[in-house]
């Protein structure tokens, strides 16, 4: 089981999605996280020990690595679509309550703001650190954050914005959460932020890279 | 040294020669030109290049869509928004009442087949993708007042990602790195005979301006050896074309792209602009690294400028220019664009006290 569960983690890890796959040439022909997500589940293994014990541990190694800047955007972008095929085997076994989420992450770039990169890096590295993500889109207004946290009590909250024009609307966005309420946690990230603007408007959290985002939820 | 001509002194900080005092030159967002211009700053239809006394102009003459004659299909609008599908065949979402960049929807290009059957056909060396009029007008108005023109489009990197998604493109250079390399080497050649039409047609510029976003926050888009294998071998080949008629090149990149910068020496360019501080990158550090070897263009965050406070400006101006224009390799600009947060006067400011210290 522990080398099922290591297997597909360096599967997820390295961007193999399934056998079909090209990349990476070295593991061309062999199972990628689709057949071995399934067979893990076949073979019985708690689907919360899949999810914890190999896809976040592969995504966690690259979103690292990512950090480090031992890897690039798409070595990070592989893994999460190798990450993204191995839990759509995982779906129905959230969906009946025999799989958890470690919380609901809601996510989205600010209003004014249509950029998407950022946000989406970021969503694909906490969802593949086990969370549920929420993904609102981009031009977001925070009237639809706000609707998106009383839908999901106890959720944590991450704003985007690539603009200078545009960060500062992250201030009224972070202040309507936080009068509905004051313990939802609201963390911010994008290119013109730091974490002395993030203090400012209140934010919970800043970081600069989707692991940090990540590391934050965690805290 | 008595007063240069900006083509004088452009074409010397680009060969990091002796001049009068550093350049000057900057972008803005549509919404600062228009707020100075109601608040009486800019007399109605100056530009800002006249008003400041830029030394540099861009001019933007090519279009590179796929299908040239495609009008654009609305698919959906609010009253902010616009969602289209253009010539290339990306579904794109634009804002309609502020200047962004759009929001990437959806793309018929995802792979090889769909580049092969959606956009590279289609991507012939047509004289009506150029713009010669503009270009035409543009030449004359820099030359009467003696302006360093640059012949101004996006270079590989810029051009793929509107026809595939940045997303598509990147993990194509993992997945199918062959078909990267084809629409790299498909626009690169593009570009050059384009280019080849226009200046035959009309004349030189004084300079290319190549705009190339390769840079996220505190890291590129890909890393240093997939640059060298994937994308420099297009940028080689136009800056080789540029070179061959003796024009220096510029090259833009929004993001952190500090370890591409070997890479990009190697490919040949002669200054890099715009060295976003937000993004993580260092003006001062580069120019220790290479500025025997590169111009730079930019590198002033912005954001000092926001706060409208002089003192602010000042010292963010006073521990940077004194350095950089050690090579006399240094345009002033600020670390992107000017928004309409920056007051008039503050923004004055930093042009005179720049230049001023710019000063030889």
């Amino acid at each position: 089981m522990a080398e099922l569960l290591e297997q597909l983690a360096m599967c997820v890890e390295r961007g193999k999605v399934n056998a079909s796959s090209p990349y990476p040439p070295d593991l061309k022909g062999q199972d990628g996280a689709d057949e071995l997500a399934k067979r893990a589940l076949a073979e019985g293994i708690p689907p919360d020990d899949v999810l914890s014990k190999s896809l976040m541990i592969g995504m966690g190694n690259i979103g690292q690595k990512f950090s480090e800047n031992k890897v690039f955007v798409p070595d990070l972008l592989m893994a999460a679509k190798a990450m993204t095929t191995a839990m759509a085997h995982l779906k129905p076994f959230f969906e009946s309550g025999e799989a958890h989420h470690r919380g609901v992450f809601i996510i989205g770039t600010v209003q004014g703001d249509l950029h998407d990169i950022g946000k989406n890096l970021v969503a694909m590295v906490i969802e593949g650190g086990g969370w549920k993500v929420v993904d609102l889109g981009v031009d977001v207004s925070s009237e639809k954050f706000l609707a998106a946290v009383k839908e999901n009590p106890g959720c944590v909250v991450g704003l985007s914005a690539l603009l200078t024009t545009t960060m500062v609307n992250m201030e009224n966005t972070v202040k309507l959460v936080k009068e509905y309420d004051p313990n939802t946690k609201v963390i911010v990230g994008g290119a013109p932020l730091t974490a002395e603007f993030a203090r400012k408007i209140g934010a919970d959290g800043y970081s600069p890279d989707p692991q940090g985002a990540l590391n934050d939820l965690s805290v | 040294m008595e007063a240069m001509t900006s083509v004088e002194r452009i074409g010397n900080i680009l060969k990091r020669q002796p001049v009068d005092r550093i350049g000057l030159f900057e972008h803005f967002w549509g919404d600062t030109h228009k707020k100075w211009t109601t608040e009486g700053h800019i007399a109605e239809g100056e530009a800002l290049d006249d008003h400041f006394g830029f030394d540099l102009q861009v001019c933007w003459p090519f279009n590179t869509v796929a299908k040239l004659e495609f009008e654009p299909e609305t698919v959906e609008e609010t009253e902010e928004t616009i969602l289209q599908r253009d010539g290339n065949g990306a579904l794109l979402r634009r804002h309609k009442l502020h200047d962004a960049t759009p929001e990437h929807v959806d793309f018929l290009v995802k792979d090889r087949d769909g580049w092969e059957e959606h956009a590279k056909p289609f991507l012939t060396p047509d004289p009506k993708r150029i713009n010669f009029e503009a270009f035409r007008d543009a030449r004359k108005h820099a030359a009467e007042r003696q302006r360093f023109l640059c012949w101004g489009g996006v270079n590989v990197f810029e051009m793929m990602h509107p026809v595939c998604g940045h997303e598509y493109m990147l993990m194509g250079m993992l997945t199918d790195p062959g078909w990267v390399k084809d629409m790299v080497d498909t626009y690169a050649q593009l570009t050059v005979d384009l280019m080849e039409i226009l200046f035959a047609e009309e004349g030189l510029p004084n300079g290319a301006w190549f705009y190339e976003d390769m840079g996220l926050k505190q890291r590129p888009f890909m890393s240093p050896d997939m640059y060298r294998e994937i994308v420099q071998p297009g940028h080689r080949k136009t800056i080789a074309y540029c070179k061959a008629q003796g024009l220096p090149v510029v090259m833009h990149s929004c993001g952190y792209v500090a370890p591409l910068v070997p890479g990009m020496i190697e490919a040949g360019i002669d200054c890099l602009q715009v060295i976003e501080v937000k993004a993580g990158m260092d003006l001062v550090r580069l120019y220790k690294d290479y500025g025997d070897r590169l111009s730079f263009m930019g590198g002033v965050d912005v954001r000092t400028l926001y706060g409208n406070d002089r003192r602010e400006i000042e010292e963010e101006l006073s521990s940077k220019i004194p350095v950089v224009k050690g090579n006399y390799g240094y345009v002033l600009h600020s670390d992107h664009s000017i928004p309409d947060q920056v007051e008039y006067e503050s923004y004055k400011f930093f042009v005179e006290r720049g230049l001023e210290l710019g000063t030889y």
